[in-house]
């Protein structure tokens, strides 16, 4: 079916409105007010709009796909709304923030809270509130804001990009037309910027067709997350604690969140690697178990679950940044890797490569020039910038880990000293779907069930993530070989998609003959892109669904 | 400025979204010292051309033909391409119906011109018509004109203008003039069926005081046919869990839970449904909840209100047997 698409031209086509994407738009819209307002117009420089900026959003409101921990470091925030104190929902600045060690049973303090996990000067927020308000104000500012409207694919142009196809509405499961049918539209721009969050579905695509990986792969954790409303006391607003050990084992990256909101709201998490041996693991299950430690039951004790998510984030650093400029492109955010993962934060680097991004973008436009040539600018603003800083301390740091708790205790604590060095620079990683082991007729062992007060089985916690699709709609997660399924990875690996998606979409049913066969169940799908990420045969794409679809991580 | 309104009928009945586009072509020829002309298509539907001369228009074309007793996508379109190239209007205007969907492009394509579909209204821009539509599910609108020679044919969305601003004809009534088409048989090529109403749902689960609910269990579509016979034993309608309507073994509408029907009829039973949370928030409103599951730790057990553990393949032929005895008895 040949389809004839509305065209229209923007300036500058954001793809997601997250932290980074918002933060481009606004500092953007900035600049370009200041510019108009200049003697430089006045002088003959081009007149630029902010109406011209076009942002796409793939969930249903701004923030409803929006999910971290959360704390967050204000500083970009800072440089970018000079007042956000005022009228920014920072709920509460950390108050203690604790480093304890797990064992079965009991829970050990680390006497000196080591230095990465500081947070004094920071908030426990809710990104979901803050991107909220931060679309409110790009709003106000009068850049274009399309909600429920995704990329589906990019539009190549000559060496570069020139914009892209939002997804095709009101297709059926088989793809054809319903009567609300309504081709996706060709949006063009001068420059596109891909803030589509980590393993973004045009971002994937523009790095291996254009070959912009870095000298590492990017590696992934997955962060799986309840809010719970808690009884009175139980825990201090600002209170930050993180657990290391049980139950991940010292073979495996990972560990466990508890955050105090106001009014006594909890955000409690696990964050794991996605490169473990085991490809029975169960990262959900963990999580229910790790929620069984006695110091996180007395907490949770007579509690609710208020709601549910989860989320891949990329752990590579500065030595797993893809090229972030081709012509007419930018990468910015989780996307191009601008995530600290020993600090565990990524938000401000987020926001601070959105804002470089805009002044790149700004600069590019005034000269009507936005070859690869004129945006390679951004990198060089990132090197100059605490981008660089901060992530060049630990730019070894994730691949310490790759192989094991203890020799990456040792490796990270000698670059701690020697400013990142470490023993090995840069220090090489694999693609963390390559650390599986096959499962050499190791049985399936038995599904986790929950007791449904503390702990969930993945259905249940599904449903409290709000997550919802157009039911008559083509599969968003695309298998591009079944028979791998239902022949080879059944044998080899024991189908790890069953266990790594946290929302229950991928099951392998027993058909009448007793032949396996993978059963996609993709209306549960909370878009934390760990399928894409995670399987062991790289055959999954995650492409965008009907807009709109998906979680509503309000509060998240 | 000419312009035609191209106005719909069917049996002899408007489709009153019509009476919204000649108010908006009313508008724009008060705009542009222009006339309107409206355009009355089908067979024996001459009182509507004369309940059109009322209005306040130029001329009332009326265009019959005995192929055009039934609507056609060639048949339009061959008719119409000859009424415009006769009448030589410089705009042609349709109301956004299904219909003009279907025929409008092929008409506008056969005569090599551009059509604006789905307007929400027009500017009169320095004496340029530039037409509003919607865009991004109506979070903006864009302006389209047309480029070359006219005629142009644009739509108006239902709702877009009112029909009550419709003016009346300042001295009577405007002359309605026959326009002679030729149609042969074999120019159509679609042989039109009886006109049928899609059936709404064809059942309302809302309303069934008796509901026989499958799940998984069932295991294969083959075995639906024991729940559907226990079903009509009693009297109620079959319905079914997500992934029995997932996978086509039933139809959507018959899907209990979140992401299908709520219901809370007087019995629920429930056979092979595990009871995952996203099926309990559409049923737990029954009165009796009866659930039957080979594992006694399904969570549905939470809710029945009478549990049976145990194989519903072995359970359902019985109880179907157990109702038929006792209608009998």
């Amino acid at each position: 079916m040949t389809v004839q698409r509305e065209r229209l031209e923007a300036d500058v086509l954001i793809v997601g409105a997250g932290p980074a994407g918002l933060s481009c738009a606004l500092h953007l819209a900035n600049l370009i007010k200041k510019h108009n307002e200049s003697g430089e117009v006045a002088a003959g420089a081009p007149q630029l709009s902010a109406e011209n900026i076009y942002v796409l959003e793939k969930g249903r409101e701004i923030g409803a796909h929006q999910l971290s921990g959360a704390i967050m470091n204000p500083k970009a925030l800072a440089e970018l709304v000079p007042d956000f104190q005022k009228s920014a929902p920072l709920d509460t600045p950390v108050t203690d923030d604790a480093a304890l060690l797990f064992t079965k049973s009991k829970s050990f303090r680390f006497p000196l809270t080591p230095p990465p996990f500081k947070n004094q000067g920071n908030y426990v927020v809710s990104l979901n509130r803050i991107v909220k308000w931060l679309g409110g104000l790009v709003e106000k500012a009068g850049v274009n804001l399309f909600t429920q409207f995704g990329g589906a694919s990019l539009v190549y142009e000559g060496e570069g990009i020139g914009g892209v196809i939002t997804e095709d509405k009101g297709l059926d499961k088989n793809g054809n037309p319903k009567d609300n049918y309504t081709p996706g539209y060709e949006l063009r721009a001068k420059v596109t910027v891909l803030a589509e969050g980590p393993r973004g579905s045009l971002t994937k695509q523009l790095v291996t067709q254009k070959k912009l990986d870095n000298i590492n792969p990017q590696s992934y954790g997955l962060g799986i997350k309840e809010l719970w409303d808690v009884q009175p006391g139980r825990i201090a607003p600002g209170y930050v604690a993180h657990t290391l050990g049980w139950p991940i084992s010292t073979d495996m990256y990972g560990g466990g969140w508890i955050y105090g909101l106001s009014n006594n709201r909890l955000s409690i998490g696990l964050v794991v690697a996605l490169e473990y041996a085991d490809p029975l693991f169960d990262p959900h299950a963990a999580f229910q178990i790790w929620k069984t430690h006695p110091f996180v039951r007395k907490i949770l004790q007579d509690g609710k679950l208020v709601r549910y998510g989860a989320k891949s984030l990329p752990y590579g650093g500065w030595y797993s940044m893809p090229r972030n400029y081709v012509d007419g492109a930018l990468i910015i955010g989780d996307a191009g890797s601008f995530l600290d993962s020993q600090r565990l934060k990524g938000i401000h680097l987020a926001m601070k490569s959105g804002m470089l991004a805009a002044e790149t973008i700004f600069e590019a436009l005034k000269a009507s020039d936005t070859s690869s040539k004129m945006l390679s600018t951004f990198p060089r603003k990132i090197e100059q910038s605490y981008i660089k800083t901060e992530l060049w301390q630990v730019r070894n740091f994730h691949q310490s880990f790759q192989h094991g708790l203890f020799p990456g205790l040792l490796h990270s604590g000698l670059q701690f000293i020697t400013g990142g060095r470490g023993l090995i620079d840069p220090m090489r990683a694999h693609a963390g779907y390559q650390a599986y082991k096959k499962i050499d007729g190791q049985p399936a062992p038995p599904r986790f069930q929950g007791d449904g007060k503390l702990t969930f089985d993945r259905l249940t916690d599904v449903y409290h993530s709000g997550t919802r699709h157009e039911e008559d709609q083509p599969c968003h997660l695309i298998v591009r070989d079944l028979n791998v399924c239902s022949t080879k990875c059944v044998v080899e690996y024991g189908n790890p998609c069953q266990y790594f998606c946290p929302a229950a979409v991928y099951e392998i049913v027993k058909d009448n003959d007793g032949q396996p066969r993978l059963k996609i169940n993709a209306a549960n799908c909370v878009h934390c892109k760990t399928c894409d990420i995670a399987d062991p045969y790289q055959i999954i794409d995650w492409v965008v669904p009907e807009g709109g679809g998906g979680p509503n991580y309000d509060g998240m | 400025m000419k312009i035609l309104v191209v106005t719909e009928q069917r049996q002899g009945k408007w489709n009153n979204t019509s009476f919204e586009t000649l108010a908006a072509a009313q508008q724009i020829a008060a705009d542009a010292s222009s006339t309107v002309s409206a355009l009355v298509i089908g067979k024996g539907v001459g009182h509507l051309a004369e309940e059109l001369a009322a209005r306040n228009v130029a001329e009332v074309l009326l265009v019959e033909h005995d192929l055009l007793e039934v609507y056609t996508p060639d048949g339009y379109c061959v008719a119409l391409s000859q009424v415009i190239n006769a009448a030589q209007p410089d705009m042609v205007l349709f109301p956004h119906t299904y219909q003009v969907r279907d025929f409008a492009p092929k008409l506008a394509a056969a005569l090599a011109k551009g059509l604006i579909g789905d307007c929400i209204g027009y500017r009169n821009d320095g004496g340029k018509l530039v037409f509003v539509r919607q865009m991004f599910q109506g979070k903006t609108v864009s302006d389209v004109t047309f480029q070359g020679a006219a005629p142009w044919f644009a739509s108006f969305q239902s709702g877009a203008f009112r029909a009550d601003s419709l003016a009346a004809h300042p001295s009577g009534k405007a002359p309605v003039n026959k326009v002679a088409v030729e149609l042969k048989t074999e120019q159509i090529r679609t042989k039109p069926l009886e006109l049928f109403k899609e059936a709404k749902s064809s059942v309302d689960l809302t309303q069934a005081p008796l509901i026989v609910a499958i799940g998984r269990g069932i295991k294969a579509p083959e075995n639906i046919q024991l729940a559907q016979t226990l079903a009509k034993a009693l009297g109620g309608e079959i319905a079914a869990s997500r992934p029995i309507c997932d996978e086509g073994w039933l139809p959507m509408e018959r899907q209990i839970g979140s992401s299908g029907q709520t219901v809370a009829p007087k019995l629920y039973l429930a056979l092979g449904i595990s009871g995952a949370i996203q099926h309990v928030v559409g049923m737990k409103g029954a009165r009796t909840i009866v659930a039957i599951n080979k594992d006694q730790n399904a969570p549905i057990f939470e809710i029945a209100d009478y549990g049976v553990v145990g194989d519903i393949f072995e359970i359902m032929p019985a109880l179907t047997e157990a109702l038929e005895k006792a209608k009998f008895a």
